[in-house]
Protein backbone atom coordinates (compact mmCIF):
# COMPACT_ATOMS: atom_id res chain seq x y z
CA UNK A 1 0.00 0.00 0.00
CA UNK A 2 3.11 2.11 0.72
CA UNK A 3 3.97 1.57 -3.18
CA UNK A 4 0.79 2.65 -4.41
CA UNK A 5 0.20 5.68 -2.27
CA UNK A 6 4.13 7.06 -3.03
CA UNK A 7 3.12 6.47 -6.67
CA UNK A 8 -0.11 8.50 -5.88
CA UNK A 9 2.02 11.21 -4.49
CA UNK A 10 4.83 11.55 -7.00
CA UNK A 11 2.30 11.84 -9.71
CA UNK A 12 -0.07 14.51 -8.03
CA UNK A 13 2.09 16.41 -5.53
CA UNK A 14 2.42 19.65 -7.20
CA UNK A 15 -1.33 19.20 -7.80
CA UNK A 16 -2.31 18.57 -4.10
CA UNK A 17 0.93 21.77 -3.09
CA UNK A 18 -1.04 23.84 -5.53
CA UNK A 19 -4.58 23.10 -3.93
CA UNK A 20 -3.26 23.95 -0.81
CA UNK A 21 -2.15 27.19 -2.01
CA UNK A 22 -5.27 28.16 -3.34
CA UNK A 23 -7.56 26.87 -0.37
CA UNK A 24 -5.45 29.06 1.73
CA UNK A 25 -5.41 32.01 -0.89
CA UNK A 26 -9.40 32.13 -0.71
CA UNK A 27 -9.70 31.31 3.03
CA UNK A 28 -7.34 34.32 3.60
CA UNK A 29 -9.50 36.21 1.09
CA UNK A 30 -12.65 35.54 3.16
CA UNK A 31 -11.60 36.57 6.32
CA UNK A 32 -9.98 39.77 4.91
CA UNK A 33 -13.07 40.61 3.05
CA UNK A 34 -15.67 39.51 6.14
CA UNK A 35 -13.23 41.86 8.26
CA UNK A 36 -13.28 44.98 5.93
CA UNK A 37 -16.82 44.35 5.45
CA UNK A 38 -17.52 44.85 9.34
CA UNK A 39 -15.15 47.39 9.35
CA UNK A 40 -17.01 49.60 6.82
CA UNK A 41 -20.61 48.86 7.44
CA UNK A 42 -20.55 48.26 11.49
CA UNK A 43 -21.23 44.98 13.30
CA UNK A 44 -25.42 45.71 13.48
CA UNK A 45 -25.59 46.03 9.65
CA UNK A 46 -23.84 43.01 9.41
CA UNK A 47 -25.37 40.95 11.45
CA UNK A 48 -28.67 42.05 10.36
CA UNK A 49 -28.01 41.38 6.55
CA UNK A 50 -26.31 37.13 7.82
CA UNK A 51 -29.46 36.74 9.60
CA UNK A 52 -32.11 38.75 7.65
CA UNK A 53 -31.18 38.31 4.21
CA UNK A 54 -29.30 34.27 4.80
CA UNK A 55 -25.88 36.68 3.36
CA UNK A 56 -22.81 33.62 3.17
CA UNK A 57 -19.96 34.37 4.50
CA UNK A 58 -18.19 31.28 2.83
CA UNK A 59 -19.86 31.66 -0.50
CA UNK A 60 -16.78 32.71 -2.64
CA UNK A 61 -15.22 28.81 -1.76
CA UNK A 62 -18.24 27.33 -3.14
CA UNK A 63 -17.04 25.86 -6.47
CA UNK A 64 -13.20 25.33 -5.29
CA UNK A 65 -13.81 21.94 -3.64
CA UNK A 66 -15.70 20.32 -6.81
CA UNK A 67 -12.94 22.02 -9.04
CA UNK A 68 -10.20 20.32 -7.19
CA UNK A 69 -12.15 17.00 -6.81
CA UNK A 70 -12.48 16.71 -10.81
CA UNK A 71 -8.97 18.36 -11.51
CA UNK A 72 -7.33 15.49 -9.09
CA UNK A 73 -9.58 12.68 -10.54
CA UNK A 74 -7.94 13.91 -13.95
CA UNK A 75 -4.24 14.53 -12.54
CA UNK A 76 -4.37 11.28 -11.03
CA UNK A 77 -6.05 9.04 -13.69
CA UNK A 78 -6.04 10.52 -17.34
CA UNK A 79 -1.73 9.58 -17.21
CA UNK A 80 -2.72 6.10 -16.38
CA UNK A 81 -5.55 5.93 -19.47
CA UNK A 82 -3.08 7.28 -21.37
CA UNK A 83 -1.35 5.17 -23.49
CA UNK A 84 -3.48 2.65 -21.30
CA UNK A 85 -0.33 2.85 -18.52
CA UNK A 86 -3.28 0.98 -16.20
CA UNK A 87 -2.11 -2.19 -17.48
CA UNK A 88 0.87 -1.83 -15.99
CA UNK A 89 -0.33 -0.54 -12.83
CA UNK A 90 -2.83 -3.65 -12.64
CA UNK A 91 0.16 -6.09 -13.78
CA UNK A 92 1.45 -5.52 -10.44
CA UNK A 93 1.58 -8.70 -8.19
CA UNK A 94 -1.17 -6.84 -5.79
CA UNK A 95 -4.99 -7.75 -6.12
CA UNK A 96 -6.41 -5.59 -8.85
CA UNK A 97 -9.69 -4.43 -6.44
CA UNK A 98 -7.40 -3.86 -3.11
CA UNK A 99 -5.04 -1.66 -5.92
CA UNK A 100 -7.83 0.68 -7.11
CA UNK A 101 -9.27 1.01 -3.80
CA UNK A 102 -5.43 2.37 -2.66
CA UNK A 103 -5.56 4.77 -5.40
CA UNK A 104 -9.40 6.34 -5.01
CA UNK A 105 -8.31 6.08 -1.44
CA UNK A 106 -5.51 8.49 -1.75
CA UNK A 107 -7.01 10.89 -3.60
CA UNK A 108 -10.36 10.62 -1.44
CA UNK A 109 -8.16 11.08 1.79
CA UNK A 110 -6.12 13.99 0.31
CA UNK A 111 -9.48 16.05 -0.39
CA UNK A 112 -11.26 15.21 2.75
CA UNK A 113 -7.96 16.61 5.01
CA UNK A 114 -7.68 19.36 2.61
CA UNK A 115 -11.35 20.18 2.63
CA UNK A 116 -11.54 19.29 6.70
CA UNK A 117 -8.68 21.54 7.37
CA UNK A 118 -9.99 23.85 5.02
CA UNK A 119 -13.22 24.35 7.04
CA UNK A 120 -11.87 23.77 10.34
CA UNK A 121 -9.73 27.10 9.64
CA UNK A 122 -12.67 28.77 7.98
CA UNK A 123 -15.11 28.46 11.16
CA UNK A 124 -12.51 28.80 13.94
CA UNK A 125 -11.56 32.33 12.15
CA UNK A 126 -15.07 33.57 11.54
CA UNK A 127 -16.19 32.36 15.05
CA UNK A 128 -13.79 35.30 16.69
CA UNK A 129 -15.99 37.89 15.22
CA UNK A 130 -19.18 36.01 14.45
CA UNK A 131 -21.85 34.30 16.94
CA UNK A 132 -22.06 30.49 17.34
CA UNK A 133 -25.35 30.21 15.32
CA UNK A 134 -23.69 32.26 12.37
CA UNK A 135 -20.77 30.24 12.42
CA UNK A 136 -22.56 26.90 12.49
CA UNK A 137 -25.28 28.44 9.66
CA UNK A 138 -22.41 28.89 7.66
CA UNK A 139 -20.75 25.59 8.02
CA UNK A 140 -24.14 23.91 7.21
CA UNK A 141 -24.33 25.83 3.51
CA UNK A 142 -20.62 24.81 3.11
CA UNK A 143 -20.85 21.28 3.91
CA UNK A 144 -22.95 20.14 0.72
CA UNK A 145 -19.77 22.27 -1.50
CA UNK A 146 -17.28 20.45 0.22
CA UNK A 147 -19.16 16.86 -0.10
CA UNK A 148 -19.37 18.03 -3.64
CA UNK A 149 -15.67 17.89 -3.64
CA UNK A 150 -15.62 14.32 -2.79
CA UNK A 151 -18.20 13.35 -5.56
CA UNK A 152 -16.12 15.47 -8.43
CA UNK A 153 -13.70 13.30 -7.30
CA UNK A 154 -15.23 10.15 -7.20
CA UNK A 155 -17.47 10.98 -10.46
CA UNK A 156 -14.64 12.37 -12.04
CA UNK A 157 -12.52 8.73 -11.25
CA UNK A 158 -15.29 7.29 -13.00
CA UNK A 159 -15.41 9.06 -16.01
CA UNK A 160 -11.84 9.27 -16.62
CA UNK A 161 -11.18 5.02 -15.98
CA UNK A 162 -14.07 4.63 -18.38
CA UNK A 163 -12.23 2.96 -21.32
CA UNK A 164 -15.21 4.45 -24.09
CA UNK A 165 -15.99 7.70 -25.23
CA UNK A 166 -19.64 7.69 -25.63
CA UNK A 167 -20.19 5.67 -22.08
CA UNK A 168 -17.59 8.47 -20.69
CA UNK A 169 -19.67 11.55 -21.79
CA UNK A 170 -22.70 9.09 -20.65
CA UNK A 171 -20.81 9.17 -17.26
CA UNK A 172 -20.01 12.95 -17.29
CA UNK A 173 -23.55 13.68 -18.28
CA UNK A 174 -24.94 11.66 -15.04
CA UNK A 175 -21.79 13.06 -12.89
CA UNK A 176 -22.85 16.30 -13.38
CA UNK A 177 -26.59 16.41 -13.05
CA UNK A 178 -25.89 14.63 -9.83
CA UNK A 179 -23.27 16.90 -8.39
CA UNK A 180 -25.41 20.28 -9.39
CA UNK A 181 -28.20 19.02 -6.93
CA UNK A 182 -25.28 19.97 -4.27
CA UNK A 183 -25.18 23.96 -5.91
CA UNK A 184 -28.70 24.80 -5.39
CA UNK A 185 -29.60 28.08 -3.92
CA UNK A 186 -31.15 26.66 -0.71
CA UNK A 187 -31.50 28.41 2.59
CA UNK A 188 -28.82 27.42 4.99
CA UNK A 189 -29.33 24.19 6.95
CA UNK A 190 -31.48 22.92 3.73
CA UNK A 191 -29.53 19.87 3.45
CA UNK A 192 -29.08 18.80 6.77
CA UNK A 193 -31.36 15.82 5.90
CA UNK A 194 -30.09 15.23 3.10
CA UNK A 195 -26.91 14.43 4.37
CA UNK A 196 -26.93 10.81 5.93
CA UNK A 197 -28.19 9.91 1.89
CA UNK A 198 -25.53 12.11 0.57
CA UNK A 199 -23.14 9.97 2.56
CA UNK A 200 -24.18 6.47 1.66
CA UNK A 201 -24.22 8.02 -2.19
CA UNK A 202 -21.07 8.78 -1.54
CA UNK A 203 -20.09 5.21 -0.41
CA UNK A 204 -22.15 3.80 -3.77
CA UNK A 205 -19.72 6.15 -6.14
CA UNK A 206 -16.58 4.65 -4.66
CA UNK A 207 -17.02 1.31 -6.57
CA UNK A 208 -18.19 3.35 -9.81
CA UNK A 209 -14.69 3.46 -10.72
CA UNK A 210 -14.02 -0.16 -10.34
CA UNK A 211 -17.00 -1.09 -12.41
CA UNK A 212 -14.76 1.03 -15.12
CA UNK A 213 -11.48 -0.62 -14.37
CA UNK A 214 -13.27 -3.83 -14.71
CA UNK A 215 -14.48 -2.92 -18.05
CA UNK A 216 -11.16 -1.73 -19.18
CA UNK A 217 -9.95 -5.20 -17.77
CA UNK A 218 -12.18 -7.10 -20.38
CA UNK A 219 -10.76 -4.80 -22.85
CA UNK A 220 -14.40 -3.43 -23.92
CA UNK A 221 -14.00 -1.35 -26.68
CA UNK B 1 5.63 -28.05 -19.68
CA UNK B 2 3.76 -25.15 -21.45
CA UNK B 3 4.18 -21.89 -19.57
CA UNK B 4 1.51 -20.44 -22.34
CA UNK B 5 -1.40 -22.37 -23.24
CA UNK B 6 -4.04 -20.86 -25.26
CA UNK B 7 -6.98 -22.95 -26.55
CA UNK B 8 -10.09 -22.26 -29.20
CA UNK B 9 -9.34 -18.86 -28.79
CA UNK B 10 -11.80 -17.04 -31.32
CA UNK B 11 -12.79 -13.57 -30.76
CA UNK B 12 -14.06 -10.75 -33.04
CA UNK B 13 -14.42 -6.48 -33.17
CA UNK B 14 -18.00 -5.64 -33.69
CA UNK B 15 -18.22 -8.18 -36.05
CA UNK B 16 -14.80 -8.16 -37.79
CA UNK B 17 -13.20 -11.72 -37.09
CA UNK B 18 -9.81 -11.39 -35.68
CA UNK B 19 -9.46 -15.49 -35.12
CA UNK B 20 -11.32 -18.40 -35.16
CA UNK B 21 -10.47 -21.00 -32.95
CA UNK B 22 -6.49 -20.26 -32.64
CA UNK B 23 -4.25 -22.67 -30.23
CA UNK B 24 -0.76 -22.95 -29.50
CA UNK B 25 1.10 -23.22 -26.27
CA UNK B 26 4.66 -22.43 -25.61
CA UNK B 27 7.40 -24.67 -23.78
CA UNK B 28 9.28 -23.56 -20.95
CA UNK B 29 12.83 -22.11 -21.68
CA UNK B 30 11.11 -21.44 -25.54
CA UNK B 31 11.62 -17.38 -27.00
CA UNK B 32 8.42 -17.27 -29.07
CA UNK B 33 7.91 -14.29 -31.62
CA UNK B 34 4.77 -13.83 -33.16
CA UNK B 35 4.60 -12.64 -36.63
CA UNK B 36 2.08 -10.70 -38.75
CA UNK B 37 1.13 -8.57 -40.25
CA UNK B 38 -0.49 -5.00 -39.46
CA UNK B 39 -3.52 -5.69 -38.43
CA UNK B 40 -3.20 -9.69 -37.81
CA UNK B 41 -3.79 -9.01 -34.04
CA UNK B 42 -0.49 -9.41 -32.26
CA UNK B 43 -1.16 -7.24 -29.71
CA UNK B 44 -5.10 -8.53 -29.55
CA UNK B 45 -2.90 -11.54 -28.51
CA UNK B 46 -0.98 -10.01 -25.67
CA UNK B 47 -4.25 -8.31 -24.32
CA UNK B 48 -5.99 -11.87 -24.41
CA UNK B 49 -2.71 -13.06 -22.87
CA UNK B 50 -2.43 -10.85 -20.35
CA UNK B 51 -5.96 -10.44 -19.24
CA UNK B 52 -6.44 -7.51 -21.02
CA UNK B 53 -9.58 -8.54 -23.38
CA UNK B 54 -12.16 -10.97 -22.95
CA UNK B 55 -11.75 -12.92 -26.30
CA UNK B 56 -15.84 -14.13 -27.39
CA UNK B 57 -14.71 -17.48 -26.54
CA UNK B 58 -11.73 -19.99 -25.86
CA UNK B 59 -9.34 -19.81 -22.65
CA UNK B 60 -5.87 -19.09 -22.21
CA UNK B 61 -3.48 -20.47 -19.33
CA UNK B 62 -0.29 -18.75 -18.58
CA UNK B 63 1.90 -20.71 -15.21
CA UNK B 64 -1.14 -22.85 -15.50
CA UNK B 65 -3.74 -19.60 -14.25
CA UNK B 66 -6.80 -18.59 -16.68
CA UNK B 67 -5.40 -15.30 -18.05
CA UNK B 68 -8.72 -13.76 -16.42
CA UNK B 69 -7.75 -14.06 -13.18
CA UNK B 70 -4.35 -14.54 -12.76
CA UNK B 71 -2.97 -13.96 -8.74
CA UNK B 72 -0.38 -11.40 -7.79
CA UNK B 73 1.48 -14.58 -7.64
CA UNK B 74 1.38 -15.34 -11.12
CA UNK B 75 1.66 -11.53 -11.87
CA UNK B 76 5.14 -11.25 -10.16
CA UNK B 77 6.53 -14.09 -12.55
CA UNK B 78 5.24 -12.64 -15.32
CA UNK B 79 7.18 -9.17 -16.92
CA UNK B 80 5.10 -7.06 -19.25
CA UNK B 81 6.50 -4.73 -21.85
CA UNK B 82 4.00 -2.89 -23.41
CA UNK B 83 3.97 -1.25 -26.88
CA UNK B 84 5.94 1.96 -27.28
CA UNK B 85 7.52 1.27 -23.81
CA UNK B 86 5.20 2.97 -22.00
CA UNK B 87 6.15 3.66 -18.20
CA UNK B 88 5.24 5.53 -15.44
CA UNK B 89 6.49 8.78 -17.25
CA UNK B 90 5.90 11.19 -13.99
CA UNK B 91 8.44 9.00 -11.89
CA UNK B 92 12.15 9.85 -12.56
CA UNK B 93 15.10 7.18 -12.99
CA UNK B 94 15.36 6.46 -9.46
CA UNK B 95 11.78 7.00 -8.08
CA UNK B 96 10.72 4.33 -10.75
CA UNK B 97 13.05 1.29 -9.30
CA UNK B 98 12.16 2.39 -5.42
CA UNK B 99 8.08 1.70 -6.52
CA UNK B 100 8.90 -1.41 -8.33
CA UNK B 101 11.41 -2.93 -5.90
CA UNK B 102 8.39 -3.02 -3.02
CA UNK B 103 6.38 -5.12 -4.95
CA UNK B 104 9.01 -8.16 -5.89
CA UNK B 105 10.61 -9.74 -2.84
CA UNK B 106 13.24 -10.86 -5.25
CA UNK B 107 13.82 -7.44 -6.42
CA UNK B 108 17.57 -7.14 -8.46
CA UNK B 109 18.45 -3.89 -8.22
CA UNK B 110 22.26 -3.75 -9.20
CA UNK B 111 20.94 -5.65 -12.49
CA UNK B 112 18.37 -2.12 -13.40
CA UNK B 113 21.56 0.26 -12.42
CA UNK B 114 23.96 -2.19 -14.08
CA UNK B 115 22.16 -1.89 -17.53
CA UNK B 116 21.65 2.38 -16.96
CA UNK B 117 25.21 3.05 -16.17
CA UNK B 118 25.48 3.30 -19.88
CA UNK B 119 22.95 5.38 -20.29
CA UNK B 120 23.66 9.42 -20.52
CA UNK B 121 21.30 10.31 -17.64
CA UNK B 122 21.06 11.52 -14.37
CA UNK B 123 19.61 9.74 -11.63
CA UNK B 124 16.87 12.27 -11.30
CA UNK B 125 16.29 13.09 -15.07
CA UNK B 126 12.41 12.15 -15.32
CA UNK B 127 11.07 9.30 -17.75
CA UNK B 128 8.95 11.87 -19.58
CA UNK B 129 12.20 13.49 -20.62
CA UNK B 130 13.96 10.51 -22.24
CA UNK B 131 14.18 9.48 -25.91
CA UNK B 132 12.15 5.93 -27.16
CA UNK B 133 15.74 4.30 -26.79
CA UNK B 134 16.67 5.53 -23.26
CA UNK B 135 12.97 4.61 -22.38
CA UNK B 136 13.49 0.87 -23.94
CA UNK B 137 16.76 0.82 -21.57
CA UNK B 138 14.51 1.46 -18.50
CA UNK B 139 11.87 -0.90 -19.47
CA UNK B 140 14.68 -3.62 -19.80
CA UNK B 141 16.16 -2.50 -16.77
CA UNK B 142 13.41 -3.18 -14.81
CA UNK B 143 12.33 -6.35 -16.70
CA UNK B 144 15.93 -7.95 -15.42
CA UNK B 145 15.72 -6.32 -11.63
CA UNK B 146 12.01 -7.92 -11.60
CA UNK B 147 13.74 -11.46 -12.77
CA UNK B 148 10.43 -13.10 -13.92
CA UNK B 149 10.13 -16.27 -15.42
CA UNK B 150 8.21 -15.50 -18.35
CA UNK B 151 8.93 -11.71 -20.52
CA UNK B 152 5.77 -10.83 -22.51
CA UNK B 153 7.39 -7.87 -25.28
CA UNK B 154 4.51 -6.11 -26.80
CA UNK B 155 6.46 -4.24 -30.03
CA UNK B 156 9.67 -3.94 -28.80
CA UNK B 157 11.27 -2.38 -31.32
CA UNK B 158 8.61 -0.01 -32.27
CA UNK B 159 10.66 3.82 -32.23
CA UNK B 160 13.48 2.17 -31.61
CA UNK B 161 16.47 3.64 -33.99
CA UNK B 162 18.68 0.25 -35.35
CA UNK B 163 21.58 1.16 -32.35
CA UNK B 164 19.31 0.82 -29.42
CA UNK B 165 17.19 -1.77 -31.34
CA UNK B 166 20.53 -4.16 -31.45
CA UNK B 167 21.19 -3.11 -27.88
CA UNK B 168 17.69 -4.36 -26.82
CA UNK B 169 18.40 -7.55 -28.63
CA UNK B 170 21.78 -8.33 -27.55
CA UNK B 171 21.03 -8.02 -23.71
CA UNK B 172 17.23 -9.95 -23.73
CA UNK B 173 19.81 -13.02 -25.56
CA UNK B 174 22.18 -12.98 -23.20
CA UNK B 175 19.39 -12.85 -20.33
CA UNK B 176 16.69 -15.13 -21.70
CA UNK B 177 19.97 -17.54 -22.43
CA UNK B 178 21.54 -17.68 -19.23
CA UNK B 179 18.47 -17.32 -16.81
CA UNK B 180 16.60 -20.12 -19.03
CA UNK B 181 13.51 -17.62 -19.28
CA UNK B 182 10.50 -18.22 -21.28
CA UNK B 183 9.66 -15.00 -24.00
CA UNK B 184 7.00 -14.12 -26.09
CA UNK B 185 7.42 -11.43 -28.14
CA UNK B 186 6.05 -9.61 -31.26
CA UNK B 187 8.23 -6.86 -33.49
CA UNK B 188 6.98 -5.22 -36.95
CA UNK B 189 10.82 -5.63 -37.41
CA UNK B 190 11.91 -9.03 -38.08
CA UNK B 191 15.56 -8.95 -38.39
CA UNK B 192 15.58 -8.27 -34.94
CA UNK B 193 13.18 -11.48 -34.26
CA UNK B 194 15.81 -13.65 -36.63
CA UNK B 195 18.53 -12.99 -33.84
CA UNK B 196 16.21 -13.94 -31.19
CA UNK B 197 13.65 -16.29 -31.08
CA UNK B 198 13.47 -20.08 -31.06
CA UNK B 199 9.80 -20.87 -32.46
CA UNK B 200 7.79 -18.55 -34.38
CA UNK B 201 4.17 -18.45 -34.71
CA UNK B 202 3.19 -16.77 -38.04
CA UNK B 203 -0.30 -15.06 -38.16
CA UNK B 204 -2.85 -14.24 -41.11
CA UNK B 205 -5.91 -12.50 -41.01
CA UNK B 206 -8.17 -14.38 -38.90
CA UNK B 207 -5.78 -17.33 -38.40
CA UNK B 208 -2.78 -19.03 -37.59
CA UNK B 209 -0.78 -19.75 -40.56
CA UNK B 210 2.29 -21.20 -39.20
CA UNK B 211 3.94 -22.59 -35.51
CA UNK B 212 7.13 -23.70 -36.20
CA UNK B 213 10.92 -23.38 -35.16
CA UNK B 214 12.72 -20.59 -36.51
CA UNK B 215 15.85 -22.85 -37.75
CA UNK B 216 12.91 -25.07 -39.56
CA UNK B 217 11.95 -22.37 -41.65
CA UNK B 218 15.29 -20.29 -42.21
CA UNK B 219 16.49 -23.98 -43.46
CA UNK B 220 13.97 -25.64 -45.20
CA UNK B 221 11.58 -22.36 -46.33
CA UNK B 222 12.63 -21.33 -50.24
CA UNK B 223 11.76 -18.84 -52.39
CA UNK B 224 11.79 -20.11 -56.65
CA UNK B 225 12.32 -17.68 -59.51
CA UNK B 226 11.52 -19.20 -62.69
CA UNK B 227 9.60 -18.21 -66.68
CA UNK B 228 6.99 -20.47 -67.36
CA UNK B 229 5.10 -20.48 -70.64
CA UNK B 230 1.44 -21.42 -68.33
CA UNK B 231 0.21 -19.92 -65.20
CA UNK B 232 1.36 -22.63 -62.81
CA UNK B 233 -1.06 -24.62 -60.74
CA UNK B 234 -2.32 -23.41 -57.34
CA UNK B 235 -0.96 -26.85 -54.64
CA UNK B 236 -0.32 -26.50 -50.81
CA UNK B 237 3.15 -26.96 -51.59
CA UNK B 238 3.47 -23.92 -52.85
CA UNK B 239 3.19 -20.65 -51.41
CA UNK B 240 2.13 -17.41 -52.79
CA UNK B 241 2.89 -18.22 -56.17
CA UNK B 242 2.94 -14.83 -58.39
CA UNK B 243 4.56 -13.36 -61.59
CA UNK B 244 6.88 -10.50 -60.74
CA UNK B 245 7.70 -8.78 -64.40
CA UNK B 246 8.34 -11.70 -66.31
CA UNK B 247 9.40 -13.53 -63.88
CA UNK B 248 7.57 -15.73 -61.41
CA UNK B 249 7.60 -16.59 -57.88
CA UNK B 250 7.16 -19.07 -55.67
CA UNK B 251 8.22 -19.94 -52.00
CA UNK B 252 7.62 -24.08 -50.58
CA UNK B 253 9.34 -26.17 -47.67
CA UNK B 254 9.68 -28.70 -50.30
CA UNK B 255 13.19 -29.72 -52.05
CA UNK B 256 13.38 -28.26 -55.42
CA UNK B 257 13.14 -31.28 -57.69
CA UNK B 258 9.35 -31.74 -56.03
CA UNK B 259 8.57 -27.76 -56.76
CA UNK B 260 9.78 -28.17 -60.01
CA UNK B 261 7.18 -31.28 -60.48
CA UNK B 262 4.37 -29.67 -58.83
CA UNK B 263 4.70 -26.40 -61.67
CA UNK B 264 5.26 -28.66 -64.38
CA UNK B 265 1.85 -31.34 -63.21
CA UNK B 266 -0.22 -28.74 -65.05
CA UNK B 267 1.61 -29.46 -68.36
CA UNK B 268 3.33 -26.31 -68.60
CA UNK B 269 7.29 -25.82 -69.12
CA UNK B 270 9.15 -24.44 -66.28
CA UNK B 271 12.98 -22.99 -67.38
CA UNK B 272 15.49 -20.49 -65.74
CA UNK B 273 14.30 -22.09 -62.22
CA UNK B 274 16.66 -20.87 -59.37
CA UNK B 275 16.23 -21.91 -55.60
CA UNK B 276 17.33 -18.75 -53.03
CA UNK B 277 17.85 -19.24 -49.25
CA UNK B 278 15.53 -16.83 -47.15
CA UNK B 279 16.03 -14.58 -44.49
CA UNK B 280 13.51 -15.36 -41.58
CA UNK B 281 11.98 -11.25 -43.07
CA UNK B 282 11.65 -12.74 -46.74
CA UNK B 283 10.02 -15.96 -45.21
CA UNK B 284 7.83 -14.15 -43.86
CA UNK B 285 6.84 -12.43 -46.80
CA UNK B 286 6.47 -15.88 -48.77
CA UNK B 287 4.29 -17.35 -46.23
CA UNK B 288 2.06 -14.54 -45.86
CA UNK B 289 2.56 -12.50 -49.28
CA UNK B 290 3.07 -8.85 -50.05
CA UNK B 291 0.06 -7.30 -49.16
Amino acid sequence: MNAIIYKEWIKTRRFVLLLGVLFAALITYIFLWSGQMMEASGAVIIWETIIGKDMRLVGYIKYLPPAAGILLAIVQFAPEMQSKRLKLTLHLPVNEGKMMCGMLGYGFTVLLALFSLSCAILMLGLSVRYAHEIVMANFWVSLPWFAGGLFTYLLGSWTCLEPVWKQRIFNAVTAACLVATLYTDQMSGAYATYLPYMLALLAVCFFFSLYSTARFKDGVQ
Amino acid sequence: MAIIQCENITHYYGNRLIYKNISFEVKRGKILGLLGKNGTGKTTIINILTGYLKPRSGVCRILGEEMEHLSPAAKSRIGLLLEGHIQHSYFNIEQIEKFYSQFFPNWKREAYYELLKKLQVAPTQKISTMSCGQRSQIALGLLFAQDPELLILDDFSMGLDPGYRRLFVEYLREYTTAENKTVFLTSHIIQDMELLIDDCIVMDYGRLLLHEPTARITKNFRRFRFQATATPPQTPVLWNTEKVGHTWETYSFAPAEEVRRELTSAGGEVSRFVEEKLSLEDAFIGLTGKY
